[in-house]
C-alpha cells in the first residue's frame, strides 16, 4: 500500500526571495497569474513543461520547489490542535502519536502507522481509506 | 467612439453558411424522406384497410408524394441559404476594453453586450461539421443569465455569447489577451492581495491561450534508457506507475506533456530525479 500524495510547492518562498510578484513570475513562465496563485496554494498539479520553466526561472531543482506529501499529512497540518485532539479521541489514538505524524517523512510514516490506524484516522476525519491510499 | 483604438471588430467566415447548409441538408433530407414514406404508408392504410376496399394504390401517387416532400425540402434549403447569408452579413463582434459586443440577427437585430466581469467561461467548440469546414465556435457563458440557466437544463439554447463560423478563434484570444493585460493592470505591490473575481474568470481563458502558445515546447525523455537500466519492460513500468501502456509510449515518443504528479510517480519507480528523466528542449 502506498500513500496518496499531493504536490505542494515552495514557489511563494522562492519567489519572494527573488523579489518577484505573482504577475511577474507568471509573465516569465508564460502562464496566467491564476496558475501561479493556485500553484502556491498547492491546489493544482502543473504540467511538466511549466514545472521546468518555473525551476529554470527560480534557479532551483524541481524537487525543491515541488514536494510531495501524503494527503493525510496535508489534511492534519491544516487542523487546529483542538480538532486534532477530537480526531485522536474518535480514532482512539494517543494525541502525541497523531501529532507526530506531521513531522514524519513518507518512509517513517509507512513504518510507524499501520493501515488499520490510518483507516481509523480516515474515519475520524470523515473520509475513507481510499482517499489516503493508492489502490494498486 | 473615442475608444476606437482599443477595439477589435470582425465578422464571421462564409464557411458558416456551407456548414449550416450541409447540416440542414442532411437533417431535412432525412425528415423529407421519412415524411414521404410515412405519408405513402398512411395512404396505403387508408385505401386498403380503412375503407375496406381491395384497391391497388397507383404508383403515381407515390411519385407525387415524393415530389411534394422534396419540393418542400428544396425550398427550405434555399431559405436556409438565404437566411444564413444574411446572418453572416449582419454578424459582427467587437472586443473592447471591458466587454465583448455581439451584434447579430436577420429579422430582429440583437446587440448583446457582455462585460468581462460576467463571463463565467469561454468554450471553443469544434464539432463534426465544424471540422469539415475548418471552423470553430466560441461560446461565452455568463453568470446568472436566463439563457445560460435554460441552456444548462436543455443543452440546446445558445449561450449569451455565441460566435460561430470562426476560421481562427485564436485571433480573438490574442485580442482579448491584449485587452486583458491592460485591464488587469493593478498597482504594483497590491497585485498579490487583490484578486478580483472578474479577473479569475478571464484568467481561465488566458491560461488556455497560453497553453496553446506553449504547445511548441518539447520534452526530451530518457525513460527508455532508465527503464532498460532498471530491467523493466514498458508494460511492467506502466503497471508499476499505474497508467495504461499507451501513456508510457506517448511519453517516450515525446508526444505528451505529463503532469508533475505523473512525472514524480515514474521517477519514483525508476529511482531517479525528474531532471534525469525529462529535459525541456
Amino acid at each position: 500500500m502506498k500513500f496518496k500524495k499531493k504536490i505542494s510547492s515552495r514557489i511563494r518562498q522562492f519567489r519572494e526571495e527573488m523579489d518577484l510578484s505573482q504577475l511577474e513570475l507568471a509573465k516569465l513562465v508564460g502562464v496566467s497569474r491564476q496558475t501561479i496563485y493556485y500553484l502556491e496554494r498547492g491546489s493544482y498539479n502543473p504540467s511538466l513543461t511549466i514545472s521546468f520553466k518555473i525551476s529554470e526561472i527560480l534557479k532551483k531543482p524541481i524537487h525543491e520547489i515541488f514536494y510531495q506529501e501524503p494527503i493525510i499529512k496535508d489534511i492534519l497540518e491544516g487542523k487546529s490542535l483542538s480538532e486534532i485532539r477530537e480526531v485522536a479521541e474518535v480514532a482512539g489514538l494517543n494525541l502525541e502519536k497523531l501529532a507526530s505524524l506531521s513531522e514524519m517523512d513518507n518512509e517513517q510514516l509507512t513504518k510507524a502507522f499501520k493501515e488499520e490506524t490510518i483507516t481509523k484516522i480516515a474515519i475520524a476525519l470523515g473520509a475513507e481509506f481510499k482517499d489516503f491510499f493508492e489502490n494498486l | 467612439m473615442s475608444k476606437e483604438k482599443n477595439e477589435y471588430e470582425a465578422g464571421i467566415s462564409s464557411s458558416y453558411n456551407s456548414k449550416e447548409l450541409l447540416k440542414n441538408t442532411l437533417l431535412l433530407g432525412i425528415i423529407a424522406t421519412a415524411g414521404a414514406f410515412f405519408t405513402w404508408w398512411i395512404m396505403i392504410m387508408i385505401y386498403t384497410d380503412g375503407l375496406n376496399i381491395n384497391v391497388e394504390v397507383p404508383i403515381e401517387v407515390m411519385y407525387i408524394i415524393f415530389i411534394i416532400a422534396y419540393g418542400i425540402f428544396g425550398a427550405l434549403i434555399v431559405l436556409t441559404y438565404i437566411y444564413n447569408t444574411a446572418y453572416i452579413k449582419n454578424f459582427t463582434y467587437k472586443i473592447s476594453e471591458d466587454h465583448i459586443i455581439i451584434i447579430h440577427g436577420v429579422l430582429t437585430k440583437i446587440v448583446a453586450t457582455i462585460p468581462y466581469s460576467r463571463i463565467q467561461n469561454i468554450n471553443i467548440v469544434n464539432g463534426v461539421f465544424d471540422r469539415m469546414f475548418k471552423t470553430f465556435t466560441v461560446k461565452i457563458e455568463t453568470a446568472g443569465s436566463s439563457a445560460a440557466a435554460a441552456s444548462a437544463k436543455s443543452g440546446h439554447i445558445k449561450p449569451e455569447g455565441y460566435i460561430p463560423g470562426l476560421k481562427d478563434p485564436f485571433i480573438i484570444e490574442k485580442k482579448i489577451k491584449e485587452m486583458m493585460t491592460k485591464y488587469s493592470a493593478v498597482p504594483s505591490g497590491l497585485e498579490d492581495k487583490i484578486f478580483k473575481p472578474e479577473e479569475l474568470a478571464f484568467d481561465n481563458f488566458i491560461s488556455y491561450i497560453l497553453s496553446k502558445m506553449r504547445e511548441g515546447e518539447k520534452l526530451k525523455t530518457f525513460i527508455t534508457e532508465l527503464r532498460e537500466k532498471a530491467n523493466l519492460s514498458a508494460s511492467q513500468l506502466a503497471e508499476k506507475v499505474g497508467v495504461p501502456i499507451q501513456t508510457i509510449n506517448y511519453l517516450t515518443e515525446g508526444r505528451y506533456n505529463p503532469s508533475l504528479a505523473l512525472a514524480y510517480k515514474i521517477a519514483e519507480v525508476l529511482h531517479c530525479k525528474i531532471e534525469d528523466l525529462f529535459k525541456l528542449v
